[in-house]
């Protein structure tokens, strides 16, 4: 799946009575994402190799959200997948690229998405307890942190991708999960936000890293609530979007880690939901499908994929319903956890 | 024209495919010489965000510095030259990356790289010699951050350099000190720097525990930042000061105050701070009657005050109501909130 940008850009179309209800070009959202991966022609299809494996869980999860979960080959997905492990059990982002966290975890959601954990087992990749293995190697058993890769780069992205994958796998038992969890606690900000390290300021994408973590390790007790969904709340700008830091613009990816994180701690209703839903319609290409940052820009599948996770659980009519912790269709999380009991 | 472009970005295409391929055959022969540094450079100068590529050239240094190490155990390098070339490499590099930086200053993996050359200095080298690498780093840092104040990379990558300057591998010292002043600084140049404003909180933190600040240092200390914040105040919109000073309310907060930098106030003293608060956002009415943030702060100096207190008066609540009454007319987007705590407040 590659995460060529454009060619449209996200806006509503000029003609286009502005008092008409937005809505959702479903069937154009799911050839945009289906075409992507004949872009072959553009430079920048190449350059975004490093991304290919999270492109895959991007597309395929929007496609699943837009109730389209067979427009993909399943087999080929299956067979990419397969083919960026590594010989540590981690997946790189593309064949020939190194391990890393982040791509190992979309491996994961991946085959989990389409039912397949099991091909973990067949023969020469070494069993989920492999891929296991791996993630839980990049945990520093002193301070409960989670790198990347072997070079070391710390940042709780990394903590919840190893929560994310691991629950996934039944496998939480190999990390420390206590002192992870005493290092999200020391992540946590007195405006009740999150940073990527003990000493950083607060950030939306942390907010959804450092909750996803403790709802997964059943720790949500641990969130101060009200600060953090007043926090959380005060994203909301004018014309509906979210930003991720105080006077910052709005983005759609934010209304994700915003949105989720709200979901998370049951204050949804802390914002205006239909100004978001929106916001976000207003970010579609109405004629070529996909979705952008903001009205204007480009739309690539990373914005589209985290635009219809918002939508959904905003309740908007046509979409399956996604799980704010794992960003991934919420019967899939209820199969997966199911299997795992 | 468009023909043209296409066939032109089709050249490109197979320029860098081959480039990548050309590599990756020499990586699998396991040939990690100087030449396939050079084509890391070119790919990397095209494309920074190749991490694969980022990781064989830490991979290409590991190896020639452990040829150099090998060279001063065996074949007799003096140190002085070990350290010598350690330090051309090492150098050579940051300079390498300094325009890709400029060019990609949100790109993660460029100062991943730089810190993983600053760690190598470190390890290897004497402080004496690994420490003026990281005071030009420190620079490097300043000029980022006032290109652009809110770089969030930026101000993590400032915060690692201090923390390798004031640790016994370099011969540091604590720098918070230094550092406060860098955020005053910051914050002169644009109030409305909540980056700066954060890194305040933690820093005062740790220099009161530095110096184990009795109580009343804390207090002076904490005086000091609300005389700096109703200053900046002035300007009420700014959301950046408003978490400020809420951060500064916690110190008030029975619950919170363990962690803050008074912690140890008694309970007549959180009062009269409190109050003291109520009364400079009351006089901001006089001006302003349309900004959200001030009703939201009268309702939690007001909440700060029932919380100590165990209580809330009928006159107060009737206050408290009508702050909430003005700030849902001004506050639509979080209706939810407002009514939800109007609910939980019984009013």
């Amino acid at each position: 799946m590659a995460l060529v940008s454009g060619p449209g850009r996200g806006g509503v179309p000029a003609g286009r009575d502005p008092a008409q209800e937005p809505y959702l070009v479903t069937e154009k959202h799911v050839n945009y994402i289906k075409s992507l991966d004949t872009r072959k022609d553009e430079l920048e299809y190449w350059l975004t190799e490093h991304l290919r494996l999270n492109g895959v869980y991007w597309g395929l999860t929007a496609l699943h959200l837009l109730g389209q979960p067979d427009a993909l080959p399943r087999e080929d997905i299956i067979k990419y997948v397969m083919s960026c492990q590594s010989e540590n059990g981690g997946f790189g982002a593309a064949p020939r690229h190194d391990a890393h966290m982040l791509s190992t975890v979309s491996a994961v959601q991946i085959l989990a998405t389409v039912d397949a954990l099991d091909e973990l087992e067949s023969e020469g990749h070494g069993g989920r307890i492999k891929i296991g293995k791996y993630i839980a190697g990049l945990q520093n058993r002193e301070t409960g942190t989670f790198a990347g890769d072997e070079w070391g780069e710390t940042d709780t992205r990394f903590l919840y991708g190893a929560f994310n994958a691991l629950s996934l796998l039944n496998l939480m038992y190999l990390i420390d999960v206590h002192k992870a969890v005493a290092h999200v606690q020391a992540c946590r900000n007195f405006d009740g936000g999150y940073g990527v390290d003990p000493e950083a300021e607060s950030h939306a994408g942390q907010a959804f890293t450092c909750v996803g973590a403790l709802a997964i390790a059943g720790h949500l007790d641990l969130v101060d609530r009200d600060r953090l969904g007043a926090w959380l709340s005060e994203r909301q700008l004018e014309n509906g979007g979210l930003n991720g830091r105080p006077e910052k613009l709005e983005d759609v990816c934010y209304s994700w880690w915003v949105l989720s994180s709200l979901a998370m701690i049951d204050r949804l209703h802390w914002i205006d939901g239909k100004k978001l839903s929106a916001f976000i319609l207003r970010c579609q290409d109405y004629e070529g499908g996909g979705i952008s940052d903001r009205p204007g820009d480009m739309v690539d599948v990373f914005h589209t994929v985290f635009g219809l996770a918002g939508l959904s659980l905003l309740g908007f009519p046509g979409l399956v319903a996604v799980d704010p912790v794992y960003c991934m269709p919420k019967h899939i999380i209820q199969r997966c956890i199911q299997k795992s009991r | 024209m468009p023909n043209h472009g296409k066939s032109r970005e089709a050249k490109e295409i197979k320029r860098y495919r081959e480039l990548v391929e050309a590599f990756q055959a020499q990586v699998r022969d396991g040939d990690f010489t100087p030449e396939l540094l050079q084509k890391t450079a070119e790919i990397l100068n095209t494309n920074p965000e190749y991490y694969t590529i980022w990781n064989h050239r830490r991979r290409i240094y590991v190896n020639e510095f452990n040829s150099i190490q090998h060279q001063y155990s065996e074949c007799g390098l003096t140190a002085e030259h070990r350290d010598g070339q350690i330090l051309d490499i090492i150098q050579l590099d940051l300079q390498f990356l300094l325009p890709l930086l400029m060019q990609f200053p949100k790109c993660y993996w460029i100062w991943n790289h730089r810190i993983w050359l600053l760690d190598q200095a470190t390890s290897l080298l004497p402080a004496a010699k690994a420490r003026p690498i990281w005071e030009e780093e420190l620079r490097l840092a300043g000029k980022m951050l006032s290109r652009d104040n809110r770089n969030f990379h930026g101000w993590g990558y400032r915060r690692m350099i201090i923390n390798s300057l004031e640790s016994e591998a370099l011969n540091g010292k604590s720098m918070a000190a230094d550092e406060l002043d860098y955020t005053k600084k910051m914050i002169s140049t644009n109030l409305s720097n909540f980056s700066a404003w954060h890194n305040r909180t933690k820093l005062i933190l740790r220099i009161l525990d530095e110096k184990c600040a009795d109580d009343d240092e804390r207090k002076q200390m904490l005086d000091e930042e609300l005389a700096l914040i109703h200053k900046a105040l002035c300007d009420p919109y700014d959301q950046s000061l408003w978490f400020y000073h809420q951060n500064l309310l916690c110190a008030f907060d029975p619950d919170q105050a363990s962690e803050t930098l008074a912690p140890r106030l008694t309970s007549a003293e959180r009062l009269e701070y409190v109050f003291e608060e109520l009364e400079f956002i009351k006089e901001m009415l006089d001006d302003v009657t349309d900004c959200k943030w001030i009703y939201q702060a009268l309702i939690e100096c007001r909440l700060l005050i029932a919380k100590i207190q165990h209580g809330m008066s009928k006159q107060d609540q009737e206050e408290v109501k009508a702050w909430l009454t003005e700030l849902r007319k001004l506050d639509k987007l979080r209706d939810g909130r407002w009514v939800e705590l109007g609910q939980k407040l019984g009013i």
